[in-house]
């Protein structure tokens, strides 16, 4: 459905986006995952048309986001809050489903939808700037989906908000992504973009790191697991491996499991254990050599 | 279509947030009021007619007294109201009124008999006004004389007067006898005279002559002798002006249609940094349509401010010469303001430094283009400056179609200005817009 390829963009000396390509499949989720100035914005940004490339090309169904026909496919929810906040939100939705050419009955439908997924009904009537920061994150994404896209840019939809609202755009993305819709999803935090996304990008300097399901990206560049826990008791002559530092101790392992199993058949009794998988943190140190959230 | 909705945003964004509203409309027309007043001037006693506002109180109320006051009420130069003792004295010591006439108690019984001592007739002139004290005192002396002749008219009411003096005389022991028998034999020709007189009156009444005497103690008539004024001159200019509003409402106008282009060249730096240029451009709408729905909003704020000074111009008591020319010049000075916005709202690149820049720009061609204090009252080497600003112009045209009574021809330099400028504006805003958000 959409295609970057080899797409560059500078700013001055600095190469915000080197040489991308990727493509994203119809109803697929795909995730974003960089640190803040990492290039995510920007490609986000090349895929709408509010940025040309200075080489490369984006197309959406073949043709140029530029063009009006494509940006009508097309949702956004920009990192920034982008919502008149003297306006009510019925006010803002009405305004920019007006924008998309929707008019009488159908105008009225799409924004009393909206207004039902964003949980802002009772609020309707409330002007903007009184809301608190999830329920403007919540209205930015219905003013996004008003005119019924079919592929939906989220750009770090979740930025300043509560656990609750957090839920709550979880939840209503999950479900627009069940429905069929094509989501973008750029983020920094690691447990968002294993919660939704099909595939992941990892993106850092403006490069593509790596891009591939999960599991995949786990697989090849997660490492191993590590086990972790309190030791009661070590038989005497046991050879015990890893690393004890008083009763602390600690293993790396592919297989922590038959670790634990042949430990415990040789006579070694656990306080506590704790076994972590690889997330893609360590994916992004492996690929980068610095955590995500530097 | 997109252009209207975009423009009606804008309009409820400018209208919702109540500082931007105020400068839009409400400082303007405080702003007209104020100066209006202001040009008002000291004469404001005469209540804006030229006329001499006096205070009279009547304590005689006869016929007489009422002639009287008739009589001066037939000078134009005078607004006559009728008030109590106390309440008109104060109406002067304050200014409000420039004089005050007290007809005593008997004032009928006396004036206009000549043998008889006249009524006193208590004048009060607020002080600064001399030439005024001298006209009035005139016009007093005009209205008794007319008493006069009016008693002429009417022969038998001099008829009492001497039967009184028949008695009076008659009584008298210290007149001698030769002195009474004369005087006695003129008043009964006195009388005698009456009789026939008014015998006379009656019969010319009766044939529809009019009648009796009539008694002019001077004959005036009025020649015209208006001075002749250069029309460009500062006098020349005044002599126009129809309403104390004719001045200020057009400079109310522009701080009005000012307040709109502050306003706008700010939300375009505002769409910025909130944000929602974002969504504007990722929406099906070109860049183009985004700058010309910005700047129909801005336009159709400018008709409206002006639409709006206009009526409360109007119900104030300005009178505009032309409702055509008025529109029109509503129509060019929009066009120009809108393209000023334009080049303002690239000044800065946030809302602080465009709003800064924005009214500094704005205080500078209000400055010189007679905004603040009319280009007529300014020294001429400023008027030469002031035809650089906009503000000089847009008055030009809106001025010529209140009061100016500008002819087409006379109007046309200033609204080729006004649209050039508005061209020049839009085209340098909008291009520096593009290439920044590019």
């Amino acid at each position: 459905m959409l295609v970057i390829d080899q797409v560059v963009k500078r700013y001055g000396e600095l190469v915000a986006v080197n040489n991308i390509s990727f493509e994203i499949k119809r109803g697929e989720c795909l995730g974003l995952l960089g640190p803040n100035g990492a290039g995510k914005s920007t490609t986000i940004s090349m895929m709408v048309g509010l940025l040309k490339p200075d080489s490369g090309t984006v197309r959406l169904d073949g043709a140029s986001p530029d063009s009006n026909a494509t940006r009508r496919l097309i949702g956004v929810a920009p990192q920034a809050l982008s919502l008149y906040e003297e306006l009510t939100p019925r006010e803002n939705l009405t305004f920019f489903g007006k924008l998309y050419g929707l008019s009488a009955a159908k105008l009225r439908d799409r924004v009393a939808w909206a207004l039902k997924i964003a949980g802002l009904e009772d609020r309707a009537r409330h002007r903007v700037h009184t809301f608190s920061g999830g329920m403007k994150r919540r209205l930015n994404i219905a003013v996004a989906l008003i005119h019924q896209p079919t592929l939906l840019l989220l750009d770090e939809p979740t930025v300043g908000v509560d656990p609750q609202s957090r839920n709550h755009i979880f939840d209503w993305i999950e479900q627009l992504n069940a429905d069929g819709m094509t989501i973008v999803y750029t983020t920094h935090y690691m447990e968002e973009a294993q919660r939704l996304c099909d595939r992941v990008a990892i993106i850092d300097h403006g490069k593509l790191l790596a891009l591939d399901a999960i599991p995949q990206l786990l697989a090849q560049h997660g490492g191993q697991s590590v086990i972790s826990g309190r030791l009661e008791h070590i038989p005497s002559d046991f050879s015990l491996p890893g690393t004890l530092l008083e009763s602390d101790w600690r293993l790396e392992s592919e297989q922590p499991f038959d670790v634990l199993t042949r430990l415990a058949q040789s006579g070694v009794r656990f306080g506590s254990v704790q076994i972590a998988g690889p997330d893609l943190e360590a994916v992004f140190l492996k690929l980068t050599g610095r955590v995500l959230r530097d | 279509m997109n252009l209207l909705h975009l423009a009606l945003k804008d309009l409820r964004l400018l209208f919702r947030d109540k500082m931007g509203a105020f400068f839009v409309i409400g400082f303007p027309v405080l702003l007209g009021l104020f100066f209006g007043v202001i040009f008002k001037g000291p004469d404001s006693s005469s209540g804006g007619s030229g006329k001499i506002s006096i205070a009279v109180v009547d304590l005689d109320n006869s016929p007489q007294s009422t002639k009287f006051l008739d009589e001066l009420r037939k000078n134009e130069g005078l607004r006559l109201e009728i008030d109590e003792n106390e309440a008109a004295r104060k109406s002067v010591r304050l200014g409000q009124r420039s004089a005050m006439i007290v007809i005593p108690t008997g004032f009928g019984q006396k004036a206009g008999l000549l043998w008889e001592e006249q009524p006193e007739i208590q004048i009060g002139v607020d002080p600064s006004r001399v030439a005024e004290s001298a006209m009035l005192e005139g016009m007093v002396m005009q209205a008794v004389a007319t008493l006069i002749g009016d008693r002429f008219q009417q022969p038998t009411m001099f008829l009492p007067s001497v039967t009184q003096a028949r008695e009076s005389l008659k009584g008298n022991q210290e007149v001698d006898l030769a002195t009474k028998l004369v005087m006695g034999t003129f008043l009964n020709q006195v009388e005698q005279m009456i009789e026939a007189a008014d015998r006379v009156q009656a019969s010319n009444q009766a044939t529809g002559d009019g009648g009796g005497f009539e008694i002019n103690f001077a004959n005036v008539k009025r020649v015209d002798v208006t001075r002749e004024v250069n029309p460009s001159s500062v006098s020349g200019q005044l002599q126009k002006i129809r309403s104390d509003w004719d001045i200020s409402f057009p400079q109310a106008m522009m701080w009005g249609i000012m307040g709109c282009v502050a306003g706008f060249s700010m939300s375009i730096a505002r769409e910025r940094s909130r944000g929602t240029l974002v969504r504007l451009r990722a929406a099906p709408l070109s860049k183009t349509q985004v700058l010309l729905g910005k700047a129909l909003a801005c336009f159709l704020a400018c008709l409206l401010v002006m639409l709006m000074m206009t009526t409360l111009g109007v119900v104030l008591g300005m009178q505009p010469l032309s409702y055509l020319k008025l529109a029109v010049a509503g129509l060019v000075t929009s066009f120009c303001f809108v393209g000023i916005m334009m080049t303002m709202s690239v000044l800065g690149k946030t809302e602080e430094s465009v709003a800064g820049t924005g009214w500094a720009a704005n205080i500078v061609m209000a400055m010189f283009g007679g905004g603040m204090v009319p280009v007529m009252f300014m020294p001429a080497f400023v008027q030469s400056l002031s035809r650089f600003s906009p503000i000089y112009w847009a008055l030009r045209v809106v001025e010529g179609a209140i009061w100016r009574d500008f002819s087409w021809a006379e109007m046309l330099p200033a609204i080729l200005v006004l649209i050039a400028i508005g061209l020049i504006g839009t085209i340098v805003g909008a291009n520096i817009l593009y290439r920044r958000d590019d």
